[in-house]
């Protein structure tokens, strides 16, 4: 829904293509899981990092399964991959130093891929983390695995010719964001970033100045899929990545098609999630949404062993969700792509006025006019149901359409003016009329002033922005608190611009609060995030969370085992099967 | 001839610099910086301004477009940013697509090459067909037909056409496979039944055009003296609308085929969206909207040269159909 890559640029692009503008009637018998929540842990005994992965009942091996999306993929290279399609296809040809074991309903558990376990904090200040690699792990040539192609794949991570990947290991390890002048890849090819070293063939050895406690979610990121230095075509691994999964490139024609064959050298009894029960998967690009949800749902020749990529569109919303026969080939669920109208705290000063916004909002109207459940679920937390000690609260209870008496007790007879500024972008244009009209009838007055779709993000980002209220979206990276609140809410990283906390909340009592959970054991952090994310709203109020974005795909009667990923919020194929 | 032929071509070149020219600016004036979508969340300025530096986005204006330009004939070495050496003819590298903008053109031309060129034969043939007969029987029911069935092409759009063609045929009565492209050369079979929706629905709009216009000018020639002439000296009718009336009725159609032709191989956007086939159109369509240049450079050029070379095509036939004209 919300490419990740483009939250830097323009995020809301693809909104536009998947939401339109359309209201549609939802139909009965479709309900979203809102009950989901995730119970994530870290996996300390190795057997849970050890494979085969559990069978999925019923499935069995053979067929092609074909995912039928409207634009490639934009990077196939491990190292560069950050796209949500990205992120679910590389699992198939890349594997990586962690990863989650997804049981699709938000029961998750960190589990070492290509290392024993997911990491060991040697001097438990997680400062220094060592990686065992399994043995039997190998790439497609059969070549063994070691601890010297996976630094090797992070040590390219650093090129600067390789754009668009995630950089969070690049910047923990040369501890500046300017990684890339910091130590200079092209240069030292034969050499491996300052912090990380390979002590033997199985270890894996990463040393920050700085504490990260991340690092086992961080290196679940394909970042960490390793490449052998002699098959490093640069920018071309793009179009041919090197296997070190279950599958390899067979085919690839750019932006038409890619097919995916069987790596005879991926030892299921290495690998814990992946199953790889197809032969082949094809990735089919070029159809429209609205073409590949039709093929799917006519489930006709081919097209019953595929997949539509695409969420189901709003012009076929109510003849998917009104069609019983159809509803055991559709999946249907919440994502942890968080939205929230943001509150520039440094304009709205008044605590009074931000808790009369929560009151004030109109949750139940506002996911009518995204286009229902199926598009939109909403949510009274700052971060997503499907994040790891994630505590169910409402701070401020205004029910599903709003309290008005609430509201005009904090206004006390104030009508406070304020401008929100939303992108000229069909989805955000949608929201900010249901949001003035709402706002409005609570006792607000609202301006509503447009931003070029381009800009909205590098504008809102700017200390300095004129606005009051804006629409805000994060989808984190991994399912932590730390990934979500204080990048957010730490009101020390605020600068002149580029900044993620947009509501520029800035309170040393959270900012403490947050250096001390940072500090404590990874497995430990999870319900404290969840007290924090509560006090928060309650003590400040600096956003009023609205709604998460709503995955909803159809497939083809033949497929089996897709769920939609509690990491990412988009199909996953680990399970994947074709029935004969 | 040969004197006419060079000064096409010269014009040709001239036509293809000022359109490489206005691209060229015109992608400076777009408001969107093609280095921000490629850079993830966390990424900052100066991370952007060195991907910039290292894109050669911070050259000058006239040493970017002289390089690019530079490339085409000779080639050039493009670092390895963007896939090092990159052979004449160069047309740059794509860093939305990842790959030489060569390798996309070859592989989208075709497709849209396949879509434009049987579907004009066959909008030439049903839509000067119809003309003919529609004149020839003007005002009986087949005429009144032909033309109900023109001005049904002429009002319908493609994309409502060929969402309605693809309902019925693939997904209802999946007589049809999901329309994609087969090189012709792999198997003939599986690219004319991927592409014949695309021919059918193309051919159904553009016909109309053509067979009213052949009715018109098929018409008013059928009143001029020189047919009278022809059928008074006893010529067989064949011989009279065949030979004389059709010539002279056929170049005005000639030279808006010419246009449609060179205009449809420049890209046919919404036929491939409809029909989900990736040819020069979507690909154009694409690059604009990711701002980028090399692709958009290629698709225009690519696009231009085929306006132009139609053109010159038409001048030619010009010739053949009608003895009047001389070139030179």
């Amino acid at each position: 829904m919300r490419p990740r890559v483009a939250a830097a640029a323009s995020g809301a692009i693809a909104l536009v293509v998947t939401l339109g503008a359309c209201s549609k009637n939802t139909g009965e018998g479709t309900t979203v899981d809102t009950n989901r929540q995730q119970t994530g842990v870290i996996a300390t005994d190795p057997k849970e990092s050890a494979g085969p992965a559990a069978e999925v009942p019923g499935a069995q091996k053979g067929g092609t399964l074909t995912i039928i999306r409207e634009t490639a993929i934009s990077h196939l290279d491990p190292q560069r991959t950050y796209s949500f399609a990205g992120l679910m296809a590389n699992p198939l040809f890349a594997r990586y130093l962690t990863t989650w074991k997804d049981d699709g309903k938000g029961g998750l558990v960190l589990v070492g891929d290509l290392a024993e376990t997911p990491g060991k904090n040697v001097n438990n200040d997680c400062k220094v983390w060592e990686f065992t690699v399994k043995d039997g792990v190998k790439f497609e040539d059969g070549r063994p695995i070691t601890s010297k192609e996976i630094a090797y794949g992070i040590a390219r991570s650093f090129d600067p010719d390789l754009t668009s990947g995630p950089t969070y290991l690049q910047e923990w390890l040369a501890d500046t964001p300017q990684f890339d002048t910091k130590w200079d890849f092209k240069a030292n090819k034969t050499a491996l970033p300052p912090g990380l070293t390979t002590p033997d063939a199985k270890t894996l050895r990463f040393e920050f100045t700085k504490p990260r406690c991340d690092l086992p979610f961080a290196v679940s990121l394909p970042t960490t899929a390793p490449l052998p230095a002699d098959k490093d075509t640069g920018v071309n691994l793009d179009n041919r990545p090197f296997s070190s999964g279950p599958y390899k490139v067979a085919a690839n024609q750019v932006g038409v098609q890619l097919t995916l064959d069987r790596n005879p050298n991926w030892d299921p009894a290495t690998d814990p999630v992946r199953h790889a029960y197809p032969d082949t998967f094809v990735w089919s690009f070029g159809p429209t949404a609205d073409a590949a949800n039709n093929r799917v749902i006519a489930d006709n020749g081919p097209d019953q062993s595929a997949l539509a990529f695409n969420f189901v569109p709003p012009s076929l919303v109510a003849r998917v969700a009104g069609d019983a026969a159809l509803k055991p080939r559709t999946i249907l669920s919440p994502t942890p792509s968080a939205n929230q109208l943001v509150i520039n705290t440094q304009r709205v000063t008044d605590l009074k006025v931000r808790q009369a916004l929560n009151y004030a909002i109109d949750r139940e109207g506002l996911v009518k006019a995204l286009g229902g459940q199926t598009v939109a679920s909403p949510m009274t937390t700052l971060m997503p149901p499907s994040t790891i000690g994630f505590k169910a609260y409402d701070a401020y209870p205004a029910g599903a359409t709003g309290d008005a008496a609430k509201v005009k007790e904090l206004l006390g007879g104030q009508t406070p003016e304020l401008v929100l500024g939303v992108a000229d972008n069909t989805n955000e244009q949608t929201i900010g009329t249901q949001l003035k009209t709402n706002l409005e009838r609570a006792g607000f007055k609202i301006t509503l002033r447009n931003i070029p779709d381009d800009a909205k993000l590098d504008e809102v980002k700017k200390k300095d922005n004129p606005w009051d209220l804006y629409i805000g979206n994060w989808a984190a990276d991994w399912p932590s608190g730390a990934s979500i609140l204080p990048v957010l809410y730490d009101g020390r990283t605020i600068k002149a611009e580029g900044n993620s906390n947009q509501s520029y909340f800035n309170d040393a009592a959270i900012n403490a609060e947050m250096d001390r959970i940072l500090a404590l054991a990874p497995a430990e952090q999870g319900p404290e995030w969840g007290k924090l994310d509560e006090r928060i709203m309650k003590e400040h109020a600096p956003v009023v969370p609205l709604y998460a974005d709503v995955a909803y795909n159809v497939h083809g009667s033949k497929v089996g085992g897709i769920f939609i990923s509690s990491v990412f919020g988009y199909p996953s194929f680990v399970n994947a099967h074709v029935k004969p | 001839m040969a004197r006419f032929l060079i000064r096409r071509m010269l014009s040709a070149v001239l036509t293809l610099f000022v359109v490489s020219v206005l691209t060229f600016l015109m992608f400076f004036a777009l408001p969107r910086d093609p280095v921000s979508g490629m850079c993830p969340k966390n990424c900052n300025p100066e991370r952007l301004e060195r991907v910039r530096e290292e894109l050669g986005l911070r050259d000058p204006l006239i040493s970017q477009y002289a390089g690019y330009m530079k490339g085409i004939v000779t080639g050039r070495d493009l670092g390895s940013a963007q896939g090092g050496r990159c052979d004449a003819p160069c047309l740059g590298w794509s860093y939305v697509n990842n790959e030489a903008v060569l390798d996309t053109v070859t592989r989208v031309l075709p497709v849209t090459l396949s879509i434009v060129i049987p579907a004009a034969i066959l909008w030439l043939l049903l839509g000067v067909g119809l003309g003919m007969v529609s004149a020839l029987r003007r005002g009986t029911w087949l005429d009144r037909a032909a033309i109900g069935f023109s001005l049904a092409g002429a009002s319908l759009q493609l994309y409502f056409v060929g969402a309605v063609l693809l309902l019925v045929f693939v997904y209802n009565l999946g007589w049809l496979p999901v329309p994609s492209y087969t090189s012709v050369f792999d198997d003939p079979l599986k690219w004319a039944g991927g592409l014949v929706l695309a021919w059918l629905s193309l051919a159904f709009l553009f016909s109309a055009i053509y067979a009213r216009l052949s009715r018109a000018q098929m018409l008013e020639t059928l009143s001029e003296d020189f047919v009278r002439t022809a059928r008074a000296k006893g010529l067989p009718k064949r011989t009279v609308y065949g030979r004389h009336a059709l010539r002279a009725a056929i170049t005005p159609v000639v030279t808006i085929a010419g246009l449609d032709v060179g205009a449809a191989l420049g890209g046919t956007v919404i036929t491939e969206t409809t029909f989900g086939l990736r040819g020069l159109g979507r690909t154009a369509v694409e690059a604009v909207r990711a701002g980028d240049l090399p692709t958009i450079m290629a698709t225009v050029l690519i696009s231009a040269v085929f306006v132009v070379l139609a053109n010159v095509v038409v001048d030619l036939l010009y010739a053949a159909i009608d003895p009047r004209v001389r070139l030179g």
